[in-house]
């Protein structure tokens, strides 16, 4: 009995609270309908595409292929990052390169992005940084799969 | 001839203002969860870039359901699978038909009931429509011919014929007070004062009828945390083989029944469209005091005051959905049999006693 | 007999092994760059240095012999920063351009810096710099950075080959090896010294920039190309879950054989492997069917074909054309089946032509088991074609995977006035065209089996890569024929595996019994 009573005041309590969190949030919700500034807002949310939150330093978004002054890619096709990569989503094909002193080189390099899971390890494992992920771009959603697959042009743009 | 347009449209009133206030009802769960969760809510339907604070998205719902592919499983029983969602919608739909939203309206000495139709036994008739919703549960679980949704159709039937005994129970004692079935005369009743100064609402008279009323209400209209024939993310229930416009209307079908749990409430607990001191010819305040008022402004204090109340019902609705987390199977049954139906009891044989010795 | 202690482990070892030979006998990796267990220990490379008991400076484990009671310690605290010394110094030059060192992941240098250094260099001088990309050889790129002059390039071509096309030019820091006059490394066994090169200063033209080596996977084979049967690896390249690759075989390396090939082969076996994977037929082709057929309906088809022909007595209206490409096991199983059982005698090989030997190890025989068929009594002379195809309803030609060395031309005419004709092949080819059926079969890298070698050396292998597509065994096809044929029913019924072949060939033909 003594149970049950203490359930019921449990449920009164949480509808209390939840009575006291619109309560207030409407309050401030009401005050911004009418223009009333005030420092606090009746809501947490980001209005994510008008708002947008401010991207750590520290962030991993779109990669990039970083290149040489001469405008080739630094990328020496060692594969390391097709080694380290968790989704296997990245593909490298390596060419002889005319300049002896870099001798290897992508003939082609992909990223399939509609597998990449931005763990960031190919940037880690790459020991020539040629592979960064600070473009900043997170918004690259597209329609189709195939144009989630980024090539060495589209990498190094 | 006339009586029957003006039957025709207070049906068309009726059926406009409740399916209107259902379907926003939609947006107010959508806003009043957000708010109560720090959230801001749907606000991005607009039409021309008017957002209007997502007033345009129960449309933009019903748009999308219009156009999503309506999957009828091969294995289903085809008539019956599609028959369900109607057979459910129409029950209380219909329901609407005994509600009163006013007094009498006198145009051109003519007399209106706010009401469409006021028979004698319109609180049976009430609870009896609201009984038969459970058809469309059942045929819905059992007519997709899984075995997943005829569970969820059985666990709905178990659990609604449960609290259905309480909630009918739970009205005796009301009947007691009031003595009538007709909601129009109930709520006549509940004009007059106590004492002459409390009005006699059922709130006063039968507080525990309430209580017992309004939490088998809850289960009636199987929302949380009474979600057990289906709960939408994790429990296949009873309709689980629907999709586009039918699955459309389970869902609408439980904001009507939230809505006309509202009504109901409103109506036989608090006074229905009564306005405390408000006579047919103005206020008369027990101190003494009176305030006329011509015959056009107290019926538009009436069916003001219904939908207020009826609005706040629907409110403690939709908060009481976004606070609790769902019962366990076995707690919903303890709830109703063990707890509600004795109760009920107790409430009758408690407003007998106190009735005959008040005499 | 000596007894011998390694790092308090007492070993006995035959009087005049080195230190490192003993060590290794018992387990014991000593690490070193120019000792190759080919050559005689040369000790330029101090990567081998050990402690020995009573002698005041350390040791070259690769070329000190053992002495009886010998205390040798390969763990010491002197030993070990004497090997981050000389790892210290070989780096010092080394450019350590590993991501683009097709040697990266099978590196000495590199496993032993993991092993033995992990030191941080101390080095603020510019590295010499040095020529990176010199040709030496038809298939051989030199980078003279990377070489750590331990001389088994040279070493090899000195006494394995006895060509001596390279040397060690100049001294001190500017030593380095190279070719004399421009005349380039030209011979057939020159694919080994990518190989035996320690680090990445020697590679590979074929396999350069194809792959790294770790996503290689290396399984056991033997090269079929000639009759020496020699062991090699077969490394193949599983692809990409999301990207697939155009072939599967990217190198062939040898596997160490004493009794066979030591630790070569020739440069035709390591090179000529893109017939594993270019042209591969992998699917079963009938003439006049809808859709595709499978492996049983085809054999109920063709055992169905035989049987008439054997019930009407017309057996010899059967004929069979076979190459030495099948091993020993299938060999076996053609004699039993269609000389014991179906009595067949129209049996004739269609090899392709010798070509030119070497004097070592490649010979002039271009398939690996014309020996196992003479052993299973089957004649090798080219029946006299015109009589040959006098007559025969049913016509089963094995085809050569290498399509080049076939001659198909005393074929060709006959083939039209033959009523079914029937190919086994392992590759696409304009005369599959002219066969009523034509079978997929895997080859010598994709099953198991045995071989016999032109000294009668039977050795079995097992399958190197998967099969492809519909491709299957020729075993396998004749067990499943032969039961189909039921003519002998209960004989084959017993095997269900390739091992069950091979035991009862063994008990059969005594010359299997011995594995040389
Ligand atoms: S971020 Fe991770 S998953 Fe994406 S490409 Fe790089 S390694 Fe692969
Ligand atoms: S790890 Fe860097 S250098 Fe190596 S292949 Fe990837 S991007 Fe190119
Ligand atoms: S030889 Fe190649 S893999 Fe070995 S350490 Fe030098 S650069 Fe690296
Ligand atoms: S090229 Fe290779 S094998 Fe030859 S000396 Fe240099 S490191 Fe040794
Ligand atoms: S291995 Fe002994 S000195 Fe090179």
């Amino acid at each position: 009995m003594i149970k049950a009573l203490g359930n019921f005041i449990a449920i009164i309590k949480g509808s209390l609270l939840t009575t006291r969190h619109f309560m207030v949030n409407m309050w401030f919700h009401t005050l911004k309908l009418l223009r009333i500034k005030t420092k606090r807002k009746g809501a947490v949310t980001i209005q994510y595409p008008e708002e947008k939150r401010e991207i750590a330093s520290r962030h991993r978004s779109l990669h990039r292929l970083l290149k040489r002054d001469d405008g080739k890619p630094r990328c020496v096709a060692c594969m390391l990052c097709v080694t380290v990569c968790p989704s296997e989503c990245i593909f490298v094909e390596a060419t002889e390169d005319p300049d002896p002193e870099i001798q290897k080189s992508p003939s082609s390099f992909i990223i399939d992005l509609s597998r990449c899971c931005f763990c960031g390890f190919c940037v880690e494992a790459c020991p020539e940084d040629a592979i960064r992920m600070d473009t900043g771009q997170i918004e690259f959603a597209e329609y189709t799969r195939d144009r989630l697959i980024y090539d060495l042009e589209k990498l190094t743009e | 001839m006339s009586d029957w347009i003006i039957i025709l449209i207070k049906i068309i009133c009726a059926l406009v203002w409740f399916l209107v206030i259902a379907l926003y009802l939609t947006w107010v769960e959508r806003k009043e969860s957000a708010v109560i969760q720090d959230r801001i809510g749907a606000n991005r339907a607009n039409i021309w870039k008017f957002r209007v604070i997502g007033l345009f998205q129960p449309f933009a719902d019903a748009i999308k359901m219009l156009f999503k592919e309506d999957f009828t499983p091969r294995f289903s029983r085809k008539f019956l699978h599609n028959l369900a969602p109607f057979v459910s919608f129409f029950f209380v739909a219909i329901t609407v038909s005994a509600i009163p939203f006013g007094d009498v309206l006198r145009i051109g000495g003519r007399e209106i009931k706010l009401q469409i139709v006021d028979f004698n036994v319109s609180l049976l008739f009430v609870m009896a429509m609201l009984s038969l919703g459970i058809y469309g549960i059942i045929l819905a679980g059992w007519s997709s011919n899984n075995r997943y949704t005829l569970l969820g159709g059985m666990r709905g039937a178990a659990q609604l014929i449960s609290y259905e005994v309480a909630l009918g129970l739970s009205l005796i004692g009301l009947i007691m007070v009031y003595p009538s079935l007709k909601l129009s005369a109930i709520v006549h009743y509940q004009g007059e004062l106590l004492w002459g100064w409390i009005p006699k609402w059922g709130v006063f008279l039968q507080p525990l009828g309430l209580l017992i009323f309004f939490f088998a209400a809850l289960a009636e209209t199987k929302r949380v945390p009474f979600d057990l024939p289906e709960g939408e993310n994790e429990i296949v229930g009873f309709f689980t083989e629907y999709s586009g416009l039918k699955w459309g209307l389970f869902m609408f079908t439980d904001f009507m029944e939230v809505l006309i749990i509202a009504c109901l409430l409103t109506t036989l607990f608090f006074g229905g469209w009564q306005v405390p001191w408000l006579y047919a010819d103005g206020f008369h305040f027990p101190w003494g005091g009176q305030w006329l008022l011509p015959h056009g402004i107290v019926v538009a204090f009436q069916v003001l005051a219904f939908n207020l109340k009826v609005f706040f019902f629907c409110w403690l609705q939709v908060l009481i959905r976004w606070t609790y987390p769902r019962f366990r199977y076995d707690q919903v049954m303890d709830l109703g049999w063990k707890l509600l139906v004795p109760l009920s009891l107790i409430n009758i044989a408690g407003t007998a006693i106190l009735l005959s010795l008040l005499g | 007999m000596a007894k011998i202690y390694i790092d308090e482990r007492e070993l006995e070892v035959a009087e005049g092994t080195t230190i490192l030979k003993a060590a290794e006998s018992a387990g014991l990796q000593i690490p070193h760059l120019c000792y190759h267990k080919a050559f005689i220990p040369e000790g330029s490379c101090r990567m081998c240095l050990v402690e020995i008991e009573g002698l005041p400076k350390l040791e070259l484990a690769c070329s000190t012999q053992v002495r009886d009671g010998m205390k040798i310690t390969t763990t010491s605290e002197s030993v070990v920063e004497a090997r981050k010394g000389v790892l210290e110094c070989l780096l010092a030059e080394h450019p350590i351009d590993c991501p683009i060192c097709d040697k990266a992941g099978e590196c000495k240098l590199q496993d032993y810096y993991d092993e033995y250094g992990l030191f941080d260099s101390e080095f603020d001088e510019n590295k010499e710099k040095r020529q990176k990309r010199i040709e030496i050889g038809k298939n051989l790129l030199h980078d003279q950075e990377r070489c750590v002059l331990c001389r088994r390039c040279v070493r090899f071509l000195g006494e394995v080959t006895k060509t001596h096309e390279l040397g060690v030019f100049q001294r001190g820091v500017r030593a380095e090896v190279s070719i004399y006059d421009g005349i380039l490394v030209d011979n057939n066994y020159s694919g080994n010294l990518a190989e035996i090169c320690p680090v990445g200063a020697i590679t590979d033209k074929d396999f350069r920039f194809k792959a790294r080596t770790w996503f290689l996977q290396s399984r056991e084979s033997i090269c079929p190309l000639c009759s020496r049967g020699c062991n090699i690896y077969v490394e193949s390249h599983q692809g990409f879950s999301r990207f697939s690759l155009p072939k599967r075989v990217y190198r062939i390396r040898t596997r160490e054989n004493q009794m066979i090939n030591g630790f070569w082969i020739c440069d035709k076996g390591r090179y000529d492997y893109a017939y594993l994977d270019q042209e591969r037929l992998d699917e079963i082709r009938m003439r006049n069917s809808q859709g595709s057929v499978t492996w049983p309906e085809i054999t109920s088809h063709i055992a169905g074909e035989i049987g008439r022909l054997y019930h009407m007595k017309r057996a010899a209206h059967i004929g069979l054309i076979l190459q030495t490409w099948l091993t020993n096991e299938e060999f076996f199983l053609l004699d039993k089946i269609f000389r014991n059982d179906v009595n067949i005698d129209k049996i004739s090989f269609l090899d392709p032509a010798e070509e030119a030997s070497d004097d070592f190890l490649l010979t002039s025989e271009r398939t690996p088991n014309k020996r196992g068929a003479k052993e299973l009594g089957f004649d090798l002379q080219p029946a006299d074609w015109k009589k040959f195809f006098e007559d025969v309803d049913l016509l089963f030609v094995f085809a050569s995977p290498i399509q080049d060395g076939l001659d198909v031309g005393p074929l060709k005419e006959a083939l039209e006035k033959i009523d079914t004709k029937i190919l086994f092949a392992t590759h696409n080819h304009e005369i599959n065209s002219s066969f009523d059926i034509v079978l997929p079969m895997s080859l010598i890298a994709e099953k198991g089996g045995s071989l016999t070698n032109i000294v009668g050396s039977v050795q079995n292998f097992s399958p190197a890569l998967d099969a492809p597509g519909e491709c299957r065994p020729a075993w396998q096809f004749f067990i499943e024929l032969a039961k189909k044929l039921a003519i002998n029913f209960d004989f084959y019924n017993q095997f269900s595996s390739m091992d069950d072949v091979r035991e009862m060939m063994k008990k059969e033909n005594p010359f299997f019994r011995e594995v040389h």
